[in-house]
């Protein structure tokens, strides 16, 4: 016997103003000055990037600081199957990124005209390349291996940062 | 009422606990013809049967379930405790990502250890292929794409991250510094848990393969392939949890005594990690769980008869050979080409098929890992059963945003 079912077309949406709260400077300096900015715990000097506005070692409020845009990239993957939200982008690559000056890494799209593994291999130096428009988004920014920074700053879209 | 010293450090007065009775629905792609609190119902129905209690004999209820997105449905918890006629009493939902389960069972342990139910039912489930992709015209990338909500939504989500990629980088990170897992070691565990899957009549993907198999299928994030990964399915299991007291009370043929809890969270950003190829979560719930349960994590392997891993992706497992101490840090890769972990090596790893055979229905992955522990210590677990000689198994789970929850589990009969 065939079992019965009856199926229906479904969506969820819900719209939003989000504030990114404490963090919102990281996303204001990005979107006004191309300036990656990371937060450093006076107490034991920990430098966050991403941001946090307290340190969950020590409870002290963090101080903002500037920082580079050139770091190291720690572990990166190539993606080939992907969300729904992101299949059409197929293959990126994804990876954390120490800052130079950072104590931690952040979770960023490294973007090569040469999309293969050893381009975004540990340890690879990497510059951030940003967007000519900026909407103070985490994807306002990405990273390119540092033999391929020029050729990126040169493409109409996107841009160079101050502080190399 | 019988009280024992028994907990971290017998710190706390807390009482013995048993699992008296176990049920899950067969893992499928997609049940199209049941919502996910019909099948709760069937997996209920088959625990409450096999402990010889009916629903009215149950004190507490808790529910793992891990994605609101897959379920169509925020708090689905109660509708589950509506249907099972659960009422008048507590259900309580637990929601850890993939490591549901194993926190599922944990708080059902705390429930009665702590004496606020006598009989407490730990009831997983999960659809997920509801969700759908118009522009593929398949379910997966949706699927994914509910499941990608859960990571960072201002750092994480917006750079297409997966669940895949989490774990890859962990495991890329372990490779970098130990030159292990390597491709093959990986394709001889997706061998292993499909293989073994042809001895589970409820798992979704038994599976005969060949290493050039695995190696040649789809990539979906370097390195991992598609038969790297486990399948999503849907799924119900339950276990019903009973006091010491209780056991004698209903003349409990089969009970299984949790005598070891473990859990622990890390950090959910990856990046603020110290080393970025470790979970130390894993070694934090596997140490918490030995130490309760009186064992050794140094010496853990000889004191199992066998255990069942998350293996959501094939090279964590081999990550967790060596974090839950069966092998040292770096020595994973080895022991599968040793064969530690086959069905007839040093200590058979996931019997069931695990999450790569049997299949992840999130919310009820953990609960059927503990359940297949529970039917090896009793016997029953027909064609896989493995020899019982020390009379003790564990169960683990992994999930979360850069897979951050670790749960461990040391069941004793």
């Amino acid at each position: 016997m065939t079992k019965e079912y009856h199926e229906i077309d479904d969506i969820i949406v819900i719209h939003y103003k989000y504030s990114f709260g404490g963090q919102s400077r990281f996303f204001i300096e990005l979107k006004n000055n191309k300036q990656i900015m990371g937060t450093k715990c006076p107490k034991c000097k920990t430098v966050y990037c991403p941001p946090r506005i307290a340190c969950a070692k020590c409870y002290e409020t963090t101080e903002w600081i500037p920082l580079k845009d050139t770091g190291e990239i720690k572990v990166s993957t190539l993606v080939w199957y992907s969300t729904s939200a992101f299949i059409q982008n197929i293959p990126y690559a994804v990876g954390y990124i120490q800052l130079d000056g950072a104590s931690t890494a952040i979770n960023q799209g490294i973007f090569s005209d040469n999309l293969v593994p050893s381009k975004v291999k540990p340890g690879k130096r990497v510059r951030a390349v940003f967007k000519k428009e900026r909407e103070g988004k985490i994807t306002d920014f990405f990273f390119v291996p540092i033999d391929e920074y020029d050729d990126w700053i040169q493409k109409p879209e996107f841009e160079g940062g101050k502080n190399g | 009422m019988s009280w024992t010293m028994h907990g971290i450090g017998n710190e706390y007065m807390t009482r013995r606990v048993a699992i008296i009775g176990f049920g899950m629905t067969p893992f499928k792609a997609r049940w199209p013809d049941k919502t996910y609190f019909e099948l709760a119902y069937d997996a209920c129905n088959e625990a409450l049967q096999d402990a010889g209690i009916t629903i009215k004999d149950v004190d507490s209820a808790v529910y793992g379930i891990y994605n609101d997105l897959f379920e169509r449905q925020f708090m689905p918890d109660i509708y589950v405790n509506d249907y099972i006629g659960n009422i008048d009493k507590p259900g309580t939902r637990v929601t850890t990502g993939g490591a549901t389960g194993g926190f599922t069972v944990r708080t059902g342990y705390a429930e009665v250890a702590s004496g606020l139910a006598d009989i407490c039912l730990v009831l997983g489930v999960e659809k997920c292929n509801d969700c759908y992709d118009k522009q593929t015209g398949t379910t997966t990338p949706e699927v994914l794409k509910a499941i990608a909500y859960s990571a960072d939504m201002t750092w994480e989500f917006p750079l297409g991250m997966l669940a895949a990629s989490s774990y890859v980088v962990l495991v890329n990170a372990h490779f970098n510094k130990y030159g292990n897992p390597t491709e093959e070691q990986m394709a001889k565990v997706s061998i292993k848990n499909h293989g073994n899957a042809f001895n589970n009549p409820k798992a979704q993907a038994p599976m005969k393969l060949t290493i050039e198999d695995v190696l040649n299928s789809r990539i979906i994030c370097y390195p991992f392939k598609m038969l790297d990964c486990c399948l999503y399915s849907e799924a119900s299991a339950a276990l019903i949890l009973a006091s010491e007291e209780k056991v004698k009370e209903l003349k409990a043929e089969n009970p299984v005594w949790i005598t070891g809890v473990g859990a622990a969270c890390t950090d959910a950003f990856i990046g603020n990690r110290k080393s970025i190829g470790a979970l130390p979560s894993n070694i934090a719930a596997a140490k918490q769980a030995y130490k309760m349960a009186g064992l050794d994590y140094k010496n853990i392997k000889k004191e199992l008869d066998v255990a069942e891993l998350h293996d959501a992706f094939t090279g964590q497992e081999v990550i967790s050979y060596e974090e839950l101490g069966f092998v040292e840090y770096g020595k994973g890769g080895a022991w599968i080409d040793d064969g530690g972990p086959e069905m007839h090596g040093e200590l058979p790893v996931n019997p069931s098929g695990g999450l790569i055979g049997c299949g992840h229905a999130v919310g009820a992955t953990g609960i059927m890992s503990t359940g297949e522990a529970y039917l090896q210590l009793t016997e029953r677990a027909g064609k896989r059963q493995v020899p019982i000689t020390k009379g003790r198994a564990i169960s683990h789970s992994i999930g979360g945003p850069g897979a951050a929850y670790s749960a461990v589990i040391v069941l004793e009969r």
